[in-house]
């Protein structure tokens, strides 16, 4: 035994084998440790860490998504809320427009009602007037004629007595008068 | 008295020219490689791929200079 | 006496005499075939390396087990470091690379880059010390898988005739130049390909324990015989071995990047036809 090993070791330093041809045993060693180390890998490892990896993906993902969301919201009630803010911009503005057109008629109102006052107190003036100016019209007719003929007889005496040609005399007169009071009266009523 | 004995395998000197030839390609290699990248750091990583893809075939052939040593003794 | 180097030509100066202590021992490539602990002869065999690959393997998975062993929602600190490993293969590799048909390849590049590059690490890991991908069983297995893997989608995706002329008949060239580029297409995708992927990552690993084994045995070759002012230039090779351990981290990552990367891409190339 011993010489047998003597013999080969010296055999294995006189000839080295070549570096480059794989010995059998060479072979057959290295397949069973690639295989270990090849299993491990193929049926533990990797499976084991992408799983691992596969759920962090989906972790990062889920809450990648749930901010997307979150932000969708966030935005969806800023939305809501200008929208709700221009509603009522544009309300007021409605409002405004309203009321400044109710404004505008009651002013309207207001003024074609105080025209309407005023065209009726100066119609009620003028119609005042007319009656008054009638009225004086009619007294200064009898008191004029009354004054007139009274002076007339006077100065003409008992030629003018006569009932009829006095008030004859006396209307042509006051005719005569109205015709010029008239042509000034005119103007007056133009203002 | 003898100063410098040489005894051994010729193989070697083999070897030590062998390796010049994938010496001056590594460094050819490198240094386009790192030119490269200095002008453009973006692909990086790309160049450096396929700086080493190449420099794995130059570099077998120094260890083909090196093996024939071994082989033919 | 196998290699003398400027460094080891001052020893040699000062002190003529051969044989002291045992000499040094360069390292060579029977550093990855030590003798079996059992199984000796069989296709069961088990040396060191093949016990790096198996301890390699029960802590990765140990780690990553622990790391998520209640994977939670909100991660914690490792779980968020296996996290950060696990997108980076995939939106950085797979993804950047083929797109919208890296879903199906995630599992088995994902695979690749991580036991890649924890049997990578295991070379600089004190204890372990050397990586399980220096020896060529493992580089070979992942070249074929992902060999059979691209060549298996390119036929069940495009169709037999369909994969072979997309992938040997590059359009856009003029006919005649067909005669030349075919045959190289040929023997890069079905040879060159599995080929260069394993040995890219073997030679890598070896080359880099052969760095470190130099570096550390030096430095205990000329710490403990040499003679005079000798042992200080050990400081020398010290540091170098530690640089060069960093250095072996990085190559580690980077080529457990690149491997991924290429299956990446040699996928891609028979998912989708080149246009």
């Amino acid at each position: 035994m011993m010489s047998a090993v003597a013999s080969t070791v010296l055999l294995a330093a006189e000839e080295t084998p070549n570096p480059f041809l794989p010995a059998g045993y060479d072979l057959f060693w290295s397949t069973v440790c690639l295989l270990i180390i090849g299993i491990y890998f193929y049926k533990k490892l990797l499976p084991s860490m992408n799983k691992v990896l596969d759920e962090r993906t989906e972790k990062i993902e889920g809450g990648l998504e749930k901010a997307a969301e979150a932000q969708a919201a966030a935005s969806a009630a800023l939305a809501e809320n200008e929208r709700e803010l221009d509603e009522a911009r544009r309300e007021a503005a409605q409002m405004r427009e309203v009321a400044q057109e109710e404004g505008k008629t009651i002013v309207v109102e207001a003024r074609a009602r105080a025209q309407a006052e005023a065209a009726r107190i100066v119609e009620t003036a003028q119609r005042q007037l007319e009656a008054e100016r009638q009225q004086a019209v009619v007294s200064l007719r009898a008191e004029v004629g009354v004054l007139a003929s009274e002076l007339a007889s006077r100065i003409v005496g008992e030629s003018l007595l006569d009932d009829a040609r006095r008030s004859r005399v006396i209307d042509r007169f006051l005719d005569e008068l109205e015709a010029g009071v008239v042509e000034v009266e005119n103007p007056v009523r133009e203002l | 008295m003898l100063l410098a004995e040489l005894t051994g395998n010729i193989a070697t000197v083999g070897y030590g020219l062998a390796a010049v030839g994938p010496g001056i390609g590594l460094g050819i290699l490198i240094g386009k490689t790192i030119e490269g990248t200095a002008r453009q750091p973006e692909v990086a990583s790309r160049l450096f791929t396929t700086m080493f893809i190449g420099v794995a075939f130059v570099e077998v052939l120094a260890l083909l200079g090196l093996i024939t040593g071994f082989l033919f003794t | 006496m196998t290699l003398y180097t400027a460094l080891t030509v001052l020893p040699l100066a000062a002190s003529d005499h051969e044989g002291s202590g045992g000499g040094f021992h360069a390292p060579s490539i029977s550093e990855f075939f030590p003798p079996a602990i059992f199984g000796e002869g069989t296709i069961f065999e088990f040396n060191r390396v093949m016990m790096v690959r198996v301890i390699v393997t029960a802590l990765l998975i140990l780690l990553l087990a622990l790391a998520t062993r209640n994977a939670k929602l909100v991660p914690a600190r490792a779980q968020n470091l296996v996290e950060l490993g696990l997108q980076f293969v995939r939106v950085d590799v797979a993804e950047q690379i083929m797109g919208h048909n890296a879903k199906r390849f995630v599992p088995m590049i994902t695979t690749i880059f991580f036991g890649v590059f924890a049997m990578n690490v295991a070379g600089i890991i004190p204890g372990l010390n050397i990586a399980g991908t220096s020896v060529v069983g493992l580089p070979v297995l992942l070249a074929l898988w992902v060999y059979f893997t691209y060549l298996w989608t390119g036929v069940a995706k495009q169709g037999l005739g369909g994969y072979l002329k997309s992938s040997l008949f590059p359009p856009g060239i003029p006919w005649f130049m067909y005669i030349l580029i075919t045959p190289i297409e040929a023997l890069q995708v079905f040879i060159f390909r599995p080929l260069t992927l394993a040995l890219r990552l073997l030679a890598n690993m070896i080359a880099g324990h052969l760095m470190l084994v130099l570096c550390f045995s030096a430095t205990s070759f000329l710490l403990l015989e040499g003679g005079g002012l000798i042992p200080v230039t050990s400081a020398l090779t010290f540091v170098a071995g530690l640089g060069i351990t960093l250095f072996e981290l990085v190559v580690a990552a980077l080529q457990a990047y690149i491997f991924a990367l290429l299956s990446a891409v040699y996928l891609n190339l028979a998912v989708e036809a080149e246009h």
